[in-house]
């Protein structure tokens, strides 16, 4: 396992949100994690990332703990996060968003090879480095966004509901995306409210309500549950 | 009549390039922090006694003595986040309420005016002017003290903005202004661009500070007027908008230059504010503010 979270009581002031989670994401792994609004999923991420300091619990990335530490030292550590809505610099532009995607490299060329190879896997952007990256499509900035934390090559990426607000031609895309860095070998730990796009495209499902752990287990394994499918997925699914 | 006209647009230039450099490094402060620094007009002021202490006290050369002004303000702006700033927000929260940073830096201002008043006296310093002698226009005469006040501050402005659109750090202060969160997710630590952000602000002040002592002597509460139209030129430009502080600046400053020739010079103070108003009126976000949502 890559990433371990273990018992995590965390929250927003002396609010609670998280009343003992606990997840794994193994290497190359697509791990989901779903639930009704306000169970918490975000602020699962948000705690792994360090925007939240955890009341109790462990958070480690191949073994080594993390909880405690800021999302800049965590980023620092192989972990690369892309936010649900506003993670760009919008009055930047395109090519500055991806310079600042590589802040933490200080090798100039290293820097520029990275950008290069975004902008080989990402043609649409090479095209529009100079346009402000406020100035996108939706769909575009959440894969800007996503391009973005791939210079920095990490070894797992949270993210907040890719498909957030996004028409189906720009959910294909993003889970396309998705699916071929992972192909590559990037973990990645998902929170999603499309459970049809998401169970399609996980190795693993975590269910969360109001704070708590109630499934842990394969997307079949879901599925086939009927209390868990009816509760969090509706009786149609299937 | 028209040689008055341009001997005063002259002058207001000059004083807008003072106002610049005082008026972005406020802007800057708020537009990275989300606070008003009051205390601003004291790292003005200490850099105008660091450069009487180089120049008067220690004999050394003028540049020297600009040079101390900036750089002292600068390295005491070091020290404002991570003594002031920072433990107020571990103590409230993440970001408490800006009243209360508001409040923070009053306290700094009466702080640092007080330290003015106890180490250097309530006297007026005068400092020799850096350069001596006049450009000759025929119909008026610029002195090259002023000359060398608007290349200062214009070289100062451009160096800021190629720092903040060419370098790392500068580009970091840039996107911690418009997405901290986004920022920290791409490695910016937050607390370093913080410090750097007051930092540049207050040695602008002092730069501000040390290179029209000779114009306004020296004396603790010199800063106090630039400080309040400081925040007129602010919002006029847009708050936190850099380019905005910069068109505001020399804005007001020509037209307040300018208006003497219509109005009693007693007034002269009162158009900042004035100029503030009628634009608030009509374009409430700034001249380059951002509109509101809706």
């Amino acid at each position: 396992m890559i990433l371990t979270v273990d018992d995590i009581h965390a929250g927003y002031g002396r609010l609670e949100i998280l009343r003992g989670v606990s997840l794994t994401v193994g290497g190359g792994q697509i791990a989901a994690i779903i639930g009704p609004n306000g169970a918490g999923k975000s602020t699962v991420l948000k705690t792994i990332f360090g925007y939240l300091r955890p009341f109790s619990g462990r958070i480690a990335l191949h073994g080594e703990r993390l909880d405690g530490s800021r999302p800049d030292q965590i980023m620092r550590r192989g972990i690369g996060y892309v936010a649900q809505a506003g993670g760009l610099f919008t009055e930047m532009t395109v090519h500055e968003n991806l310079v600042m995607g590589g802040y933490s490299l200080r090798d100039r060329a290293a820097l520029r090879r990275a950008i290069d190879a975004v902008y080989e896997g990402f043609p649409l952007f090479r095209a529009r480095r100079r346009q402000l990256a406020g100035s996108l499509s939706g769909g575009e900035q959440r894969i800007l966004t996503i391009a973005r934390a791939l210079i920095i090559e990490p070894t797992l990426l949270l993210l907040d509901e890719p498909s957030a607000a996004l028409s189906p031609r720009f959910i294909t895309e993003v889970y396309e995306t998705l699916g071929r860095l992972n192909s590559q070998g990037m973990a990645m730990l998902i929170v999603e409210q499309n459970t049809g796009v998401i169970l399609d495209a996980a190795e693993r499902v975590f269910v969360l309500d109001m704070g708590a752990s109630a499934f842990d287990g394969t997307p079949a394994e879901l599925l086939a549950d009927d209390r868990i499918r009816r509760l969090y997925l509706g009786s149609d699914a299937a | 009549m028209l040689e008055s006209i341009v001997e005063f647009l002259i002058l207001g230039i000059v004083l807008g390039g003072i106002y610049a450099l005082f008026s972005t490094g406020l802007s800057l402060i708020f537009g990275v922090l989300d606070v008003i620094n009051v205390a601003h007009g004291e790292f003005f002021a200490i850099g105008g006694y660091l450069a009487f202490a180089a120049i008067v006290l220690l004999h050394l050369p003028a540049a020297a003595g600009v040079a101390a002004g900036a750089v002292g303000a600068f390295l005491l702006g070091l020290a404002v986040y991570p003594l002031l700033i920072a433990p107020l927000k571990r103590r409230f929260g993440r970001q408490p309420q800006g009243s209360l940073f508001l409040v923070l830096t009053l306290g700094l201002s009466t702080f640092l005016q007080s330290s003015l008043l106890a180490i250097g006296g309530g006297d007026y310093l005068r400092v020799p002017p850096y350069l001596r002698g006049i450009v000759d226009l025929g119909f008026t005469g610029i002195s090259n003290q002023r000359l060398l006040i608007l290349a200062v501050a214009v070289l100062a402005l451009v160096a800021l903005f190629l720092f903040l659109y060419g370098h790392r750090q500068g580009m970091a202060i840039r996107a911690v202004a418009m997405n901290p969160d986004a920022a920290q997710a791409v490695g910016v630590n937050l607390t370093m661009i913080f410090t750097l952000a007051i930092a540049l602000g207050t040695g602008l002040a002092g730069l501000a500070g040390a290179l029209i002592a000779p114009l306004f002597n020296v004396y603790p509460a010199v800063g106090f007027t630039f400080t309040v139209k400081a925040f007129a030129i602010t919002i006029l430009g847009g708050l936190g908008n850099l380019a905005g502080a910069l068109l505001a600046s020399f804005l007001v400053a020509i037209v307040e230059t300018m208006s003497v020739l219509v109005i009693p010079s007693e007034w002269q103070n009162v158009i900042a504010f004035v100029i503030m108003i009628a634009v608030l009126l009509v374009r409430p976000q700034g001249l380059l503010g951002r509109a509101p949502a809706g």
